[in-house]
């Protein structure tokens, strides 16, 4: 019996020993992890609290002390400020915009029945599919030739157009998630036409409505090929005065701390979907295509 | 020589115990049948032999071969799932080679064998469809298909009828049985529904809350059922309780809430110290009175079902519940009285 | 859900949203298209020429662009998907601390492709931590030169840094859609882990896997901030010539040339993905 007993016990260390090696792969991978997002924006935070009087280069790991001081330096002299006005205000207007025009065609497309609606949902998806470049520098020329180059509206115009598919998207999912039950219970019970909208569609689509100018919000802020073409020199937003720091204009910690300033707002919206949206949006609006 | 061991099989799941201290031995080419409510450790058990549990404690033994640490791929087990489990993006043909391809066999015995095992089954014009363009019957036969062309040690099925409607369920369950008798394939299979268990069974083994409640072939579970458990779980059952105050030679008297009963104590585990005891028998056993028979009951009809062949009565025996079964053929309606009476072999004492 | 017929109001309703994108999406194509044979040009005469596309494709410099663009493209799509696809497994697992993982990995999905340039650039130039580090170590004796390579592999890495959140969330939903059973059915008659990943994994995700290809290639071929940030001096990509030639050299015509063929190569690619995806349904 005693070596029946060793080799029974011998398969037991042995599934020990291989969940063991199986959490630490599970471990080391997640450390690989975090250290692939992590590393890029410590490294970056750290270009931009360099100390001027202290340059840091090999052979410092990290820079010799830290201050304020680029910050300080980036906010004083450079455009950064006219560049966060030009960007915030553009935004906010571009979500209006392609908030009221996604509106009607969303309903359309996600409750009803509609001949070629793949062909439509193909056309919807056409900014985000058509390089950047092309469409900017030739739609500048349709601008130009309507004068809306170098304009705010013609800023608004351009952005409102790279926000409307993830828009038109994300509110097409919702409307159609709305069961025709409920419409037909409301209409049954003498609902108008009025009511129905704000009493039915508007409350179910507040989600959908929410992720959507979430979406937009941070394409508008992140657009920066038409930006470039159509805006500059005249506009600046916080993307083309990034551009122009990495150009021969190359100043590491300036191009830092406005790589910040852009994406800081970015990773809070990221931190508001992931705790009060379901992330079937995200999904949704990517995934199903 | 036993071919598949379970020895002292334990699992939990965070805190509860899903299998405990299970025992269990198969003989080669037995059809052993885990029945139980769910939650019962049924489906665990299975899929520990199958490798994709990993015992908290205990052993499993095909033959000699201890197997808890062999990788579910590397057992000669071939599993029939609940949802079929048919791969989707292959065709019938692919889906049933598929074990075979995994061994490396050769092309040509590929062939073959999967050919004779369509014919078995009678899938053959099946080959290049895809599982989304089968019925259920269908992708229920090229699961199994699937499973025996690997002609494994031990085939394994996890409640592979269930999604099948009533009809189907009774037809292909027999169809499975006359399978493995023929290739004689041990077999383990899993399932809720007790009529399927004592239909096709060698051995039952009853479970409840992880543990055995008991083991045996389909006529013994059901005519000798051991705790209140089984005897309420396969059949119909009229549990008391009684005091024995009287032994002979084959018999004992009980006194019980409803009378004085004699029930035959052959084959019975009558402990000599207690005098109360636990007893069941089947309402189906239950005669109309004539002179002369044992264990009078006289009872008034509380709901009389008229069933067709039979009428199931729920009566009231001096302020007890009971059941009883008859093919009497005169119109039964509630508020009538009705004289039973109960055959000495019709009972069983339960042990717990 | 019902979905009721439709009146001349839904066509009407269709027009705010899908007419805008129409509108100025086609216009800008419509002007790459005729500026490229020579019409509407801003500079000289307007008349139809083919001169424009003549030289473009005659010069040395197109073709090494387009071989440039391509190697991009097909570089950074591949990668992202081999990256993802592993990570895409782990999460599919489950397992502690997923939440968390989940937001951390999708960082990179909000971070501006610029950005991202930006910070890996940082990382892997000249002077960056990689090399610091490597030297350090002395696994090297000079720094790598891995920004503004003649290869682009700085790009690449870029490309797949920045992208891999929207390429996982897509594979992710196609795996989502395997049953486990199914999985356990491969092992249960004998499937080792190659034989699963490639066998059950890889065919039922490849709707996803398509998808995101697709995307990643065309994001990639016609990438501006990235490569004109990170990538060789020459050759430039097809968009970062195309838009040379039109600011600086103001050769708007030769741009639009460039233009057309950026915009023909997105379509060809959508259009041979429809139809693998239509091979695959049948197939297998």
């Amino acid at each position: 019996m005693t070596s029946t007993d060793s080799k029974m016990a011998l398969h037991l260390i042995q599934a020990r020993r291989i969940r063991n090696f199986y959490l630490l792969l599970m471990i080391f991978f997640m450390i690989v992890l975090i250290l692939w997002v992590g590393i890029p924006i410590l490294m970056t935070v750290m270009w931009s609290l360099v100390d001027p009087k202290k340059p840091w280069s090999y052979p410092n790991v990290f820079p010799p002390s830290f201050s304020l001081a680029q910050w300080k330096y980036v906010f004083d002299y450079t455009n950064i400020g006219r560049a966060l006005r030009t960007s915030y205000s553009v935004a906010p207007l571009a979500v209006l915009l392609s908030l009221i025009l996604s509106l009607p065609t969303s309903y359309v497309l996600g409750r009803k029945r509609i001949p070629g609606k793949k062909l439509l949902m193909l056309v919807v998806l056409l900014p985000i599919i058509m390089p950047g470049m092309v469409v900017a520098l030739f739609l500048s020329r349709v601008f130009a030739a309507f004068g809306l180059s170098q304009t705010f509206i013609g800023l608004v115009l351009a952005h409102t157009l790279m926000s409307i598919p993830y828009m038109i998207r994300v509110m097409t999912t919702s409307f159609q998630a709305i069961p025709q039950d409920v419409i037909d219970a409301a209409e049954n019970l003498g609902a108008s036409t009025f009511v129905k909208i704000r009493d039915i569609f508007l409350p179910m689509i507040r989600p959908g409505l929410l992720a959507g100018m979430i979406f937009a919000f941070t394409v508008s802020i992140e657009e920066f090929n038409l930006t470039f073409i159509i805006g500059t020199p005249t506009f600046e937003t916080i993307p083309t005065i990034l551009y122009s720091f990495m150009g021969y204009n190359f100043i590491r910690t300036n191009a830092s701390v406005v790589a910040l300033l852009m994406m800081t707002p970015n990773i809070i919206m990221l931190f508001i979907v992931e705790r009060f949206l379901k992330s079937d949006y995200l999904a949704a609006s990517l995934g199903k295509m | 020589m036993s071919n598949l061991r379970l020895i002292n099989l334990t699992k939990r799941f965070n805190e509860v115990l899903a299998v405990d201290n299970m025992n269990l031995e198969v003989t080669d080419g037995e059809f052993v049948t885990l029945l139980g409510p769910s939650g019962c450790g049924k489906t665990t058990t299975l899929r520990s032999i199958a490798g994709f549990c990993y015992p908290d404690e205990g052993e499993i033994f095909f033959g000699e071969k201890l197997m808890n640490n062999i990788s579910p791929n590397k057992r000669n087990t071939a599993m029939c799932f609940q949802s079929y489990a048919l791969f989707p993006h292959m065709s019938v043909w692919n889906n049933i080679s598929f074990g075979l391809k995994m061994q490396k066999i050769p092309k040509q015995e590929q062939k073959t064998r999967v050919l004779k095992v369509m014919e078995m089954l009678g899938i053959e014009e099946l080959q290049k469809r895809k599982p989304g363009q089968l019925s259920g019957g269908q992708q229920q036969r090229v699961a199994l298909a699937r499973a025996i062309v690997t002609e494994p040690q031990v085939l394994l099925f996890d409640e592979p009828l269930s999604n099948l409607d009533a009809k189907l369920r009774v037809q292909v369950r027999v169809e499975i049985r006359e399978m493995q008798k023929r290739l004689g394939i041990t077999t383990i299979y899993v399932t809720h529904d007790q009529d399927e268990a004592l239909a096709i069974s060698d051995r039952i083994v009853v479970m409840d809350r992880g543990h055995i409640e008991q083991l045996g072939d389909p006529h013994t579970i059901y005519r000798a059922p051991e705790t209140s458990f089984v005897a309420g779980f396969i059949g119909l059952a009229n549990i008391y309780e009684g005091t024995i105050i009287g032994r002979e030679a084959n018999r004992i008297t009980l006194d019980t809430s409803f009378g004085k009963i004699v029930i035959s104590s052959q084959d019975q585990k009558i402990s000599e110290t207690f005098s109360k005891v636990k007893f069941v028998w089947r309402p189906e056993d239950m005669k109309i009175y004539t002179r002369g028979a044992p264990n009078r009951v006289k009872g008034k009809i509380i709901q009389a079902v008229f069933m067709g062949n039979i009428t199931d009565i729920f009566m009231d025996v001096k302020g007890n519940k009971m059941r009883a079964q008859t093919d009497e053929s005169r119109k039964l309606i509630a508020g009538d009285t009705i004289e039973f009476s109960i055959p000495e072999d019709a009972f069983n004492i339960l042990r717990s | 859900m019902k979905e009721k017929n439709i009146s001349p109001i839904h066509v009407l309703m269709l027009f705010p949203g899908v007419g805008f994108i129409l509108l100025f999406i086609g216009s800008s194509i419509f002007m790459t298209l005729v500026q490229s044979f020579g019409l509407f040009s801003i500079t000289g005469k307007s008349m139809f020429t083919l001169e424009n596309w003549k030289m473009i494709l005659q010069a040395r410099e197109s073709i090494d662009s387009l071989l440039f663009s391509l190697k991009m493209g097909l570089l950074s799509s591949i990668g992202t998907v081999v990256v993802a696809f592993p990570v895409a497994l782990f999460f599919r697992k489950g397992g502690t601390g997923k939440g968390i993982l989940g937001s951390i990995i999708k960082v990179p999905l909000f971070i501006p492709a610029l950005v991202a340039a930006f910070l890996i650039l940082n990382l892997i130039s000249y002077h960056g931590l990689v090399n610091t580090v490597l030297m350090r170590l002395h696994l090297i004796d000079e720094p790598l030169r891995m920004l503004n390579d003649k290869f682009g592999w700085g790009v690449v890495f870029i490309q797949i840094w920045k992208n891999l959140p929207f390429v996982l969330l897509i594979i992710m939903a196609s795996l989502a859609s395997i049953r486990d059973d199914t999985i356990d059915a491969a092992k249960n008659l004998g499937a080792g882990y190659w034989s699963i990943l490639f066998r059950m994994y890889v065919p039922l995700a490849m709707p996803g896997i398509l998808v995101s290809m697709i995307l990643m290639f065309i994001k990639a071929f016609g990438d501006f901030p990235i490569v004109s940030v990170a990538g060789p001096i020459y050759p430039s990509s097809m968009a970062g010539r195309m838009h040379i030639m039109a600011t600086i050299y103001q050769e708007w015509d030769q741009a639009a040339v460039l233009g057309v063929i950026i915009i023909v190569t997105a379509f060809i690619v959508i259009w041979a993905y429809s139809r693998l995806a239509e091979f695959l349904k049948g197939e297998i």
